[in-house]
């Protein structure tokens, strides 16, 4: 059984956690798990399980946060050939790490899932694009993958109906691009991992230039939930517009870093300071990452704000793939800035000249900054810089949340940067000296 | 050794099959072949590209995208340590200090003396409520202390009966080859990141 540092026996995806040997078929299978497969495939149309997830108002858990039917419905119905479901089991988001929660703990939830969605697109096959990195969750999808065939869950005849299905794996070998669904269709095609422009969208023109829908593993692991209980009753939970709950990872300065399922519209108080045990002893939280490295902070100060996911938009931030980073006061955000940048950097694919020039512009200038050699000068490049990279210039996302790096730590942590920059000290460093 | 061998050609050449277009089979391929020679060697690549009716360039293009494929010798046990964000708050900094003086090797990529180890400080591996972590012979290792490094690597130095960690290898074909040291001569690939960064 794997370890657990997070949400046991939650609401909707960790409701089964508490069993042990759940990613053994036999015991998913006495649960409930299953079912929802065995129900799709005999007795409903792909049309009434996009309905259902519809009502139910998931959407995209990966951080782009687009519903889920509405994905579905853009694969043309009509198209003769193979249709196939992504899953993007690709998690590199600085501050995830929920969906290895998920497939340590439940491997066939995915599996499920996975086959649930691909009959619901019209196809035959999902294929699971699954990092490197990830080698025990690897093994354990290969694992239930198997069992499931063996029992004829997956196959030419699941459940005897006469509806092929079958999920296959493909291992990604570490490149955090391909995390964007188009860098990784072009890695699932034997490629250098470089985001494509659209249009042509994935529903259309996906993997191997067939009609596509990339989902998250997590949004996948919530459907067999949906069809079991009703979208209806997923949707009681959750805000208004922002269904249901979700996973998020919580790391970095707090007491018990984990993996919590929540309810969406709890706030972040609720989540670092009671979830996660709140800041180490004599510490004093400083500011938090919302939705992974790519959100744009949010100082202490800003605790009591709502995981609404539209909530957060207003903000210009975003719950993106719930990795929550929190900072107390004994590090510096510069240097947690600078950190940042180099990843953007060492991770830009190099296809859009402001992504791959400006990352490593940006790094250079925090580097001479963080050597005492900065000046007012450098302020004004990563000022610049920022906005360079934002706004669309990129065909992915990675060199706007690049530039939110910049933006937002500058924004809500200046007196830091111009302690840096101007007067070569930093007076958070000191006080950790001191501690 | 610098070259695959005829059985694992063959398996390569049995991969396009797999998948709905032939190409796809590039990195598994590369994964075959890296899982016999430890890293990927010219020949190596030259090779797999013949496998698959490719052209070389393009697989050594695909090669040096990808951070997991490795184009200089590496050790035995490669330790690869996060040191983004969340690990850093958390001392992932001391640990690769650490690291360094219990292998004996003064940066990242260098192969111990004993072709033993080397380390690599990697992006974020997800895992972050575990904080500071490592992959290490296909396993997490989490929570890690500068304790818990000198263990790690003492329980691989002891002959293989006594490892604690035997059972964690994956089941490969072979074992490793161990890796050679090759010095100076392919430096300049190494740095694939700068290579991919600077496009």
């Amino acid at each position: 059984m794997a370890e657990q540092r997070g949400t046991v026996g939650g609401p909707v995806l960790t409701e089964w956690f508490a069993t042990a040997d759940l990613h053994k078929l036999d015991v998913y299978e006495a649960l409930g798990g299953y079912s929802a497969l065995r129900k799709v495939v005999t007795g409903m149309t792909a049309v009434q399980v996009i309905d259902e997830v519809k009502v139910s108002g998931l959407r995209g858990r990966g951080g782009a946060d687009f519903p889920t039917a509405t994905k579905w419905s853009f694969v043309p119905k009509d198209h003769p050939g193979p249709k196939f479901i992504v899953v993007n089991a690709d998690e590199s988001e600085p501050g995830s790490a929920k969906d290895r929660y998920l497939l340590e703990n439940s491997p066939h939830m995915l599996v499920e899932g996975a086959a649930i969605a691909t009959f619901a697109i019209g196809g035959h096959d999902a294929w699971v694009y699954i990092r490197g990195e990830y080698d025990l969750p690897f093994e354990m999808l290969r694992d239930a993958i198997a069992e499931a065939r063996t029992k004829g869950y997956l196959g030419a005849r699941p459940f005897g109906a006469d509806y092929p299905l079958d999920v296959h794996l493909y291992r990604g070998h570490g490149a955090y691009i391909c995390g964007e669904e188009t860098a990784l269709l072009e890695s699932l095609e034997g490629k250098r991992a470089q985001p494509r422009s659209r249009p042509p969208f994935p529903a259309v023109k996906g993997a191997w230039g067939l009609p596509t829908a990339v989902n998250n593993v997590e949004t996948l692991a919530t459907v067999p939930w949906i069809i079991r209980h009703s979208g209806a009753e997923y949707a009681t939970r959750g805000t208004e517009k922002a269904k249901g709950t979700r996973m998020v990872t919580v790391s970095g300065d707090v007491q018990k870093p984990g993996n919590y399922e929540i309810e969406i519209g709890v706030t972040y108080r609720h989540i670092i300071e009671e979830l996660a045990g709140g800041a180490l002893p004599g510490r004093k939280l400083k500011v938090f990452w919302p939705g992974g490295s790519s959100a744009k902070v949010l100082p202490a100060s800003m605790l009591d704000t709502s995981t609404d996911l539209d909530g957060l938009k207003a903000l210009g931030t975003m719950g993106g793939s719930g990795g929550i980073i929190v900072m107390d006061d004994s590090h510096c955000i510069v240097k947690g800035a600078a950190r940042l940048l180099r990843f953007y950097a060492h991770e830009s694919c190099g296809k859009c000249t402001p992504c791959r020039v400006g990352g490593n512009w940006a790094v250079r200038t925090y580097d001479r900054i963080l050597a005492g050699e900065g000046s007012q000068l450098d302020l004004n490049i990563l000022d610049r810089v920022q906005q360079g990279l934002q706004a669309g210039r990129c065909l992915c996302g990675l060199g706007d949340a690049a530039g939110w790096v910049i933006q937002s730590t500058m924004t809500h942590f200046r007196n830091e940067y111009e302690e840096h920059s101007l007067h070569n000290t930093c007076s958070v460093e000191k006080v950790a000296v001191g501690a | 050794m610098s070259a695959l061998s005829e059985h694992v050609i063959g398996e390569i050449k049995e991969l396009p099959g797999k998948y709905p277009q032939p190409r796809s089979a590039v990195m598994p391929a590369l994964d075959l072949a890296q899982e016999e020679l430890g890293h990927l060697t010219q020949e190596a690549m030259t090779q797999v590209a013949e496998a698959l009716q490719l052209d070389p360039g393009y697989v050594e293009g695909v090669a040096t995208f990808y951070t997991l494929f490795h184009l200089e010798p590496v050790g035995k046990h490669r330790f690869y340590v996060c040191t983004n964000l969340s690990c850093m708050l958390r001392g992932s900094e001391s640990i690769i200090e650490r690291l360094k003086v219990a292998i004996g090797v003064t940066e990242a990529g260098e192969v111990s003396k004993d072709g033993m180890f080397s380390y690599e400080e990697v992006e974020c591996l997800g895992a972050c409520e575990y904080a500071p972590v490592c992959r290490l012979d296909h396993r997490y290792e989490k929570d890690l202390t500068e304790t818990k490094i000198d263990q790690l690597v003492n329980d691989r130095r002891l002959p293989r009966r006594y490892q604690k960690h035997a059972t964690a290898a994956p089941a490969t074909r072979k074992p490793a080859a161990p890796a050679t040291r090759k010095p100076a001569a392919r430096r300049t690939t190494r740095s694939t990141r700068t290579k991919k960064a600077d496009g």
